[in-house]
């Protein structure tokens, strides 16, 4: 996934067979992928061809992971993510994207996608980005931890304090590991650079999703109350 | 717009009847005819509360009202006796006239206003026999009128011409932008299908696929890094009136096969010759990964907005540099990396740290003010 030698971390040894829903507006595509993944024994329970059918048919069948594509028809990729995210399914979003529209990657990781996945990718890259992003692990390529990164450099930049909250920062470790990630270095390889298990690695990766998607979490909960919506009807 | 116009013409007509019908009242004694001049105010009366209810403005109601408006002056002069005429009495129908001046303004444009006001005041002359003075001022008065409106009229209709060229203009780009991004992921979708089936096929397929890719990274990176619906408006259009350049688009175009360029999703505004610079230094880098870090060698370009600073890091994961073996390289005239990445940055008053070691790969980190140096 950071297009080098050593992905994701394989896991061949799946105890259940992992379902999948795959949504992609491109029928070729879509039969693609859902291809690999049926022949390399996962569960396509449904495809859908537009955003509201991917939200429908995720929440009807409960996958373990939506793979998705950001550019359906309908719905943004980011409001698939939300409106899943918002019913509590157990199901985790992995975002397979060509185009990398950069700030609609970044919309969709802040409300709820677990990981991000270029179209470019390999077979084996994706097989194993499903199989991390089934396991809650964030599937991080070198764009997407550059787009993290550059969203926290841009919240550190705003006034430390805006309106009495505070702005989420990142350790100086995990700024670290995410640039390393963002030059394209595997977890293995950054362990072994700064001299930590590589499962320490996708800890600190981890830690930078979560603080960014409970920042918004906490903005959207704040901008509910400014604007009385959390009030009942 | 010139809707306003017309309903103050509205207001206009009225209160100069009601003026006329007050000035007939008060000197109804001394006219030789004064039936004439109640039948001509009743037919002025019958119009104007007829231009209430009729909506429609054209050459033929200006026109009507333009005769109705000299005729009524003129039969002033049956309506007085040309003692009184010559004693320099109003007109019958007072400013009336003036409400059919600005008729003909607002519809055609200053050179009509102008018209009418001439006639007008040829009617006027033609009522008074000799022009007098005050006749000769209502008629100056009358033309600029004519003309100042006419002019306003004409203004108003071009820049509502312009504004509705310029609205049509604005939707015809966003329809087209809208087109180009489906054209263009239905292309980045069949590029990186190619690549994907090429690699399954292998052979020659293979080599088919890579191209593929390579022009999917390329096209990716101008379809992300166009800013053609900017949600946030303020650096955009500094963008274009200042000499700032997003640095992203700048790096953008090294993006290929072998090299990963890594934005922030928001634009990095730089002054575009700091960001020539930079680019020319990323450039001398990444020429350096191609000729010593080996061919299957990877590189990555990774751009981080830090406030003031901007800093770009290039990595590769080729074969390294033992250490001191760029100091030597200076040593011995081999100049590249000493020479065009750190004399570039020390010119812009920024840093280029590198860091090597053999086997893992080259990291060279160059940090620079968004400002530039001062010099």
């Amino acid at each position: 996934m950071t297009g080098s030698e050593e992905a994701t971390e394989s896991d061949s040894s799946d105890a259940t067979t992992l379902s999948v829903v795959v949504a992609d507006d491109h029928p070729i595509w879509r039969e693609a992928v859902a291809r690999d993944l049926t022949d390399a024994g996962f569960n396509v329970v449904a495809t859908a061809d537009d955003g509201h059918s991917a939200v429908n048919r995720t929440l009807a069948t409960r996958p373990d992971v939506l793979v998705l594509d950001l550019n359906l028809p309908g719905l943004r990729g980011d409001q698939v993510c939300a409106a899943i995210v918002k019913a509590q399914v157990p199901t985790k979003v992995l975002i397979l994207s060509a185009s990398a529209e950069q700030r609609d990657v970044l919309e969709a990781v802040k409300v709820g996608a677990t990981g991000y996945l270029l179209k470019s990718a390999g077979r084996q890259e994706l097989l194993d980005a499903v199989r991390a992003t089934a396991r809650g692990k964030a599937v991080f390529t070198a764009g997407l931890a550059g787009l993290v990164l550059g969203e926290f450099r841009r919240l550190a930049a705003e006034p430390l304090v805006k309106n009495g909250r505070e702005v989420p920062e990142l350790t100086g470790r995990e700024t670290e590991v995410l640039k390393l990630v963002a030059t394209g270095m595997s977890y293995k390889q950054i362990g072994a650079h700064l001299f930590i298990s590589h499962r320490t690695v996708q800890n600190h990766v981890q830690n930078t999703l979560n603080k960014l998607q409970l920042h918004n979490r906490i903005e959207l909960v704040r901008f509910a109350i400014a604007r009385g919506l959390d009030t009942p009807a | 717009m010139v809707t306003a116009l017309w309903r103050g013409l509205d207001v206009f007509r009225p209160l100069a009847w009601l003026y006329a019908v007050y000035s007939a009242y008060v000197r109804d004694q001394d006219m030789a005819r004064p039936w004439l001049a109640w039948l001509v105010l009743g037919v002025l009366g019958a119009w104007t509360v007829s231009m209430l209810l009729y909506r429609t403005r054209n050459t033929w109601v200006v026109g009507i009202e333009l005769v109705l408006a000299c005729g009524a002056i003129m039969i002033t002069r049956l309506v007085d006796t040309p003692e009184v005429i010559v004693g320099g009495a109003k007109t019958l129908p007072g400013f009336w006239p003036a409400a059919a001046v600005v008729a003909w303004a607002v519809l055609k444009g200053w050179r009509a206003g102008m018209l009418a006001a001439f006639f007008v005041g040829v009617a006027d002359v033609v009522e008074v026999g000799v022009a007098r003075e005050s006749t000769i001022n209502n008629i100056v008065i009358l033309v600029l009128l004519g003309c100042c409106i006419g002019y306003c009229a004409d203004l108003t209709r071009d820049g509502h011409a312009a504004l509705s060229e310029a609205l049509r203009v604005q939707a015809e780009v966003h329809e087209r932008d809208r087109l180009a991004r489906t054209v263009h992921d239905g292309v980045l979708q069949t590029l990186s299908y190619i690549h994907r089936r090429g690699v399954d096929l292998g052979g020659e397929a293979r080599e088919l696929g890579s191209m593929a890719a390579d022009q999917e990274r390329l096209l990716r990176t101008l379809v992300s890094n166009v800013p053609s619906t900017p949600r946030t408006g303020g650096p955009h259009v500094a963008a274009v009136v200042g000499g700032v350049v997003d640095l992203r688009q700048v790096l953008g175009r090294y993006a290929e096969g072998a090299v990963n360029v890594i934005p922030p999703a928001e634009p990095v505004l730089l002054d575009r010759r700091v960001a020539d610079e930079l680019a020319a230094a990323v450039g001398a880098a990444l020429d350096n990964v191609r000729r010593h870090a080996g061919v299957e060698a990877q590189a990555w370009v990774l751009i981080e907005d830090k406030g003031t600073d901007v800093a770009v890091t290039i990595r590769d994961n080729g074969v390294g540099v033992p250490a001191g073996r760029l100091a030597q390289a200076a040593v011995n005239g081999r100049l590249g990396v000493a020479n065009s990445i750190g004399g570039r940055m020390r010119d812009l008053g920024g840093t280029a740290i590198i860091d090597s070691r053999p086997g893992a790969g080259t990291c060279l980190e160059l940090t620079v003010s968004k400002k530039g140096s001062v010099s």
